[in-house]
């Protein structure tokens, strides 16, 4: 036996060295083979030149852009219907684009870039959240737009160093359930009132209202209230919302909006949470009982955008330059508009749609790039003071 | 009982008679490195996480586990496994045996519909169930008034014991199939009440089975994320997902080493529990239990418990299909190729895994070795981690190992899913290489048939119905995987389950209904295969 064993042992040695041959000779192939494949020669984004004319004038419509051709991979943290006529209105304008869009959760996406690195599969991130744009900038998984799309848009709806930009605007706002007020003390949504840190202290909201907190718009409205109300304040508002108010927290922006609708006796009356979910409902349901409100000049209206950023592994700079500049286009924009309630970004575009304009609202003065994106301290925050699902 | 004891002990003699007789070879030493290899590449995902883990600052990773709110999120974690573990033998136990010793009419369809809640994906249900009985669902609208409230911890063990249970009616029913019951006829001569036959008869013979599908479970139960997310349970996975989603990877990496830790536990105690004992198969012709007029409570029984896991899902579904439309989601729109991606995707998966499970089985099913168990337990690792965890690891071990190929085609996705689902067919080829009788291969191997002959003509037909049933549980359950599918898919591939969430989470309910069904019709047929073909075994 003891023998035997030895003999195992040489014979397995001696083969193991071929094989390790083999197999570094396969690994040194694969490496090459990455290396013709890779993207690591694609010259930078900025150094893309626009196909006609650059965004950078305003008001630039798709015809008086280059020609998109190739294929475009795009990793969305954005729901699917709210983006996806876009991507099909670009495909059906130039025969030769392919747009391949991964559809996720936000920050899944976020982390999934940073952990793939330069390999990523994506040329874009399309996300919901400046914040999580901000974290991919820190981490150095994205490169520079060209000057023309970073001179385009006001600088509050973009990284200053033109990292990543905003495509349209989003705002925050109260939902409630229209059939259920006279259930509450509210004789209507003019009621409500109109600071947002009195919804942890009215008791008028006790085991009525619900909030959704793991999402980027969330942490974003909490940094938004630290910048205006100070720590301390927005400490407290968080823990009111939980123990006094006994806020119910759900973790899809979508099941709050759609309980608040639903309106059975555990439902929330009132939500906060961003305006489109509501706006979502009623156009699948013009009778839906759900209805928005909004705060006056606080984190309760925050005014935020969407936008994209491009990554390191783009392949071709100038597909990917071409392809935002078709997004900040009148048509791009008028589209994003229609389809969602949201708000343009880029001067010289009208709004156009149902939802309160932007001079209705009155949303606290912010510029999004300056805003100091801690995600780390809107996370602490929100986690210490219990607001957790 | 003496002489029973000695006759399951077969191949433990055999392993003795072939080292007296010398022949621990070459192909044993190859089944070794075979199953090692498969254990390593089953847990190379896992390095990821320490290292991961290691990276977090000392004192905060203190704070972190000795917090009280990980103390609460373990407790309800164990909870959540431990209930569901125990319901889910309370359901499957009594109903394999209904379905196999008793004279309850039309077994085969009672069969069916026991075992086919396996093909719903549990976060589905628990959509279906809160639609149905939640405040302001469907039963709240017609008679005001709701069923006691299902959310939280108890909800989610309601909704995953209903969706899990079949693992240990499968298993229960494979070994109560496949145990010799003529014993039982003989305990009873002998005097041995019913339950008592069946305490010291049964029990012992079927218990590898039901331990085996009651760690499926149990394991199943705390790596789900959907229903515990959806019932608001916190719990490993939703604290897991909650970090992670909050940029600390490395939190979520820590917290799930600590639900590793609590798995590795769990492993070992099931392996006391679940000693291979059944190492006999036998005609199971022994005398059926007569149910009198118990017979219409057990097909109330069982058809309530249809009714709640597959009636109310499938009609919550076809509402879906009919509800008012709103603007037309063309992204969403259903085509067949989602369907083909589905089950190409689960084919492939079922196969390698079958590919992989073999040596490990083969080994851990032929020899009792400490390093067989090991080698065999090693595998069941990723059936428990969330598949958040497992799908951001092999992100990062597919970017820096083969970064040309990553997303670029369907490999590193199989192999995610042969990760995550492997034990399932672990299991099942392993109970069938233990039912094999090695005396039929010692019979082979003195008639001069060589190692590897005796294993291709005696030792694979006989555990193929094993192999067979492993990959359809890999199919079924690839079928409905939903985080690694949507982070490790091709970009611009879709599949059932993907197609499903991005309804789901667009509130565009209608387009979720179709894929649904046709998810539940497909893994339902493949769940029928399942079934008659442990008929045919039977034969």
């Amino acid at each position: 036996m003891q023998q035997r064993d030895t003999d195992q042992t040489q014979r397995s040695t001696m083969s193991r060295r071929p094989f390790l041959a083999a197999t570094s000779a396969s690994v040194a192939g694969l490496a090459g083979l990455a290396g013709c494949l890779g993207d690591d020669d694609a010259p930078p984004l900025t150094d893309s030149d626009p196909g006609e004319s650059g965004v950078d004038s305003g008001g630039v419509r798709w015809d008086d852009l280059g020609n998109l051709e190739g294929e475009i991979s795009i990793y969305c943290g954005r729901d699917r219907d709210q983006i996806d006529d876009v991507f099909e209105a670009l495909e059906d304008e130039y025969d030769d684009l392919s747009v391949s869009v991964d559809y996720d959760d936000n920050d899944v996406h976020v982390n999934q870039i940073i952990e793939e690195g330069d390999a990523t599969a994506a040329d874009l991130m399309y996300s919901q959240d400046p914040g999580a744009l901000g974290e991919l900038e820190r981490e150095g998984v994205v490169q520079a737009l060209p000057d023309d799309i970073v001179e385009g848009v006001p600088e509050s709806y973009r990284d200053p160093d033109g990292y990543w930009t905003g495509v349209t605007g989003r705002v925050r706002a109260i939902q409630y359930n229209t059939e259920r007020l006279d259930e509450t003390e509210f004789d209507g949504p003019e009621d409500f009132p109109d600071d947002i840190m009195e919804f942890a202290t009215d008791e008028r909201f006790q085991g009525i209202i619900s909030t959704r907190p793991n999402s980027g718009t969330f942490r974003g409205f909490i940094q938004a209230m630290v910048e205006l109300e100070g720590e301390d304040d927005t400490r407290e508002w968080v823990r009111g919302m939980m123990e006094d108010q006994d806020a119910q927290l759900f973790t899809s922006g979508g099941d709050q909006a759609a309980a608040v609708e639903q309106g059975g006796d555990d439902d929330p009356i009132i939500a906060l949470g961003n305006s489109y979910y509501a706006a979502r409902l009623i156009s699948e349901d013009p009778d839906s009982p759900i209805d928005v409100a909004f705060t006056e000049n606080d984190a309760g209206c925050l005014f935020s955008v969407a936008g994209v950023a491009a990554t390191n592994a783009v392949s071709d700079p100038d597909l990917v330059a071409e392809f935002v500049r078709h997004l900040i286009a009148e048509e791009g924009q008028e589209l994003m508009m229609e389809q969602n309630g949201e708000y343009p970004v880029v001067e010289d575009v009208d709004y156009v749609d149902e939802l309160p304009d932007l001079d209705e609202i009155n949303p606290p003065e912010f510029d999004l790039s300056d805003f100091d994106m801690d995600m780390q301290g809107a996370r602490d925050i929100i986690e210490d003071e219990g607001m957790e699902v | 009982m003496k002489s029973l004891t000695n006759y399951l002990d077969a191949p433990r003699s055999l392993e003795e008679l072939s080292k007296r007789l010398g022949v621990t070879d070459r192909s044993m030493a190859a089944l070794v490195l075979l199953s090692a290899v498969v254990a390593f590449l089953v847990i190379s995902p896992m390095f990821w996480l320490l290292w991961r883990a290691i990276t977090v600052e000392p004192s905060r990773a203190i704070d972190l586990i000795f917090s009280s709110r990980t103390a609460g999120t373990t407790i309800n974690s164990i909870a959540l496994m431990g209930l569901v573990t125990v319901f889910s033998i309370g359901l499957g136990v009594p109903l394999a045996i209904l379905t196999t010793r008793t004279d309850l009419p039309n077994p085969r369809f009672w069969t069916v519909v026991a075992a086919l809640p396996l093909v719903i994906p549990s976060y589905i249900g628990a959509i279906a169930f809160t639609g149905m009985f939640g405040s302001g669902g469907q039963v709240d609208t017609l008679f005001g008034t709701t069923i006691p409230n299902l959310d939280g911890l108890p909800g989610a063990i309601f909704i995953i014991t209903l969706y899990t249970y079949p693992y240990v009616f499968l298993t229960t029913r494979a070994a109560l199939l496949s145990m010799d019951s003529s014993i039982v006829d003989a305990a009873r001569t002998l005097n041995a009440g019913p339950l008592e036959a069946f305490r010291r008869v049964t029990l012992p013979q079927i218990r590898p089975g039901i331990a085996a599908g009651a760690l499926l479970a149990g394991l199943y139960a705390i790596s789900d994320f959907g229903t515990p997310a959806f019932m608001g349970a916190s719990v490993f996975t939703s604290r897991i997902y909650w970090e992670f989603n909050n940029f600390a990877v490395e939190y979520a990496a820590l917290l799930a080493l600590q639900l590793i830790a609590i798995v590795a536990i769990v492993l070992v105690i099931e392996a006391g529990i679940g000693r291979d004992e059944d190492a006999t198969g036998g005609p199971s012709n022994g005398s059926v239990i007569r149910l009198g007029r118990w017979k219409w409570l057990a097909i109330g029984f069982i058809s309530s418990l249809g009714v709640l896991t597959l009636v109310i899902p499938v009609a919550i579904f076809t509402n879906w299909l009919f509800r008012s439309q709103g603007d037309p989601i063309s992204s969403l729109e259903f085509e067949w190729v989602y369907a083909f991606n589905s089950v190409h995707l689960a084919l492939i998966a079922a196969f390698v895994a079958c590919l992989f499970a073999l040596p490990v089985a083969y080994y851990s099913g032929r020899t009792n070795s400490l390093l067989s168990r090991i080698l065999e337990r090693a595998t069941y690792i990723g059936f428990a981690v969330p598949g958040v965890v497992i799908g951001l690891a092999l992100v990062f071990l597919g970017t820096r190992t083969l970064p040309s190929f990553y997303r670029q085609g369907i490999w590193l996705l199989v192999f995610a899913y042969v990760v995550r689902f492997l034990p399932q067919a672990v299991g099942t080829v392993r109970s069938s290489v233990l039912q094999v009788d090695a005396k039929t291969i010692e019979a082979a191997r003195t008639l001069n048939a060589s190692r590897l002959e005796a294993f291709r003509r005696i030792t694979l037909p006989l555990i193929m119905p094993g192999v067979v049933a492993g990959g359809v549980l890999v199919f079924l359950t690839t079928m409905k995987e939903l985080p690694v599918t949507l982070m490790l898919r091709p970009v611009g591939m879709e599949t059932l389950v993907s197609i499903i969430w991005g309804a789901q989470a667009d509130l565009a309910y209608r387009y979720a209904a179709f894929p649904s069904l046709l998810l539940i019709l497909i893994s339902g047929f493949s769940m029928l295969i399942l079934l008659r073909q442990e008929g045919s075994d039977l034969n």
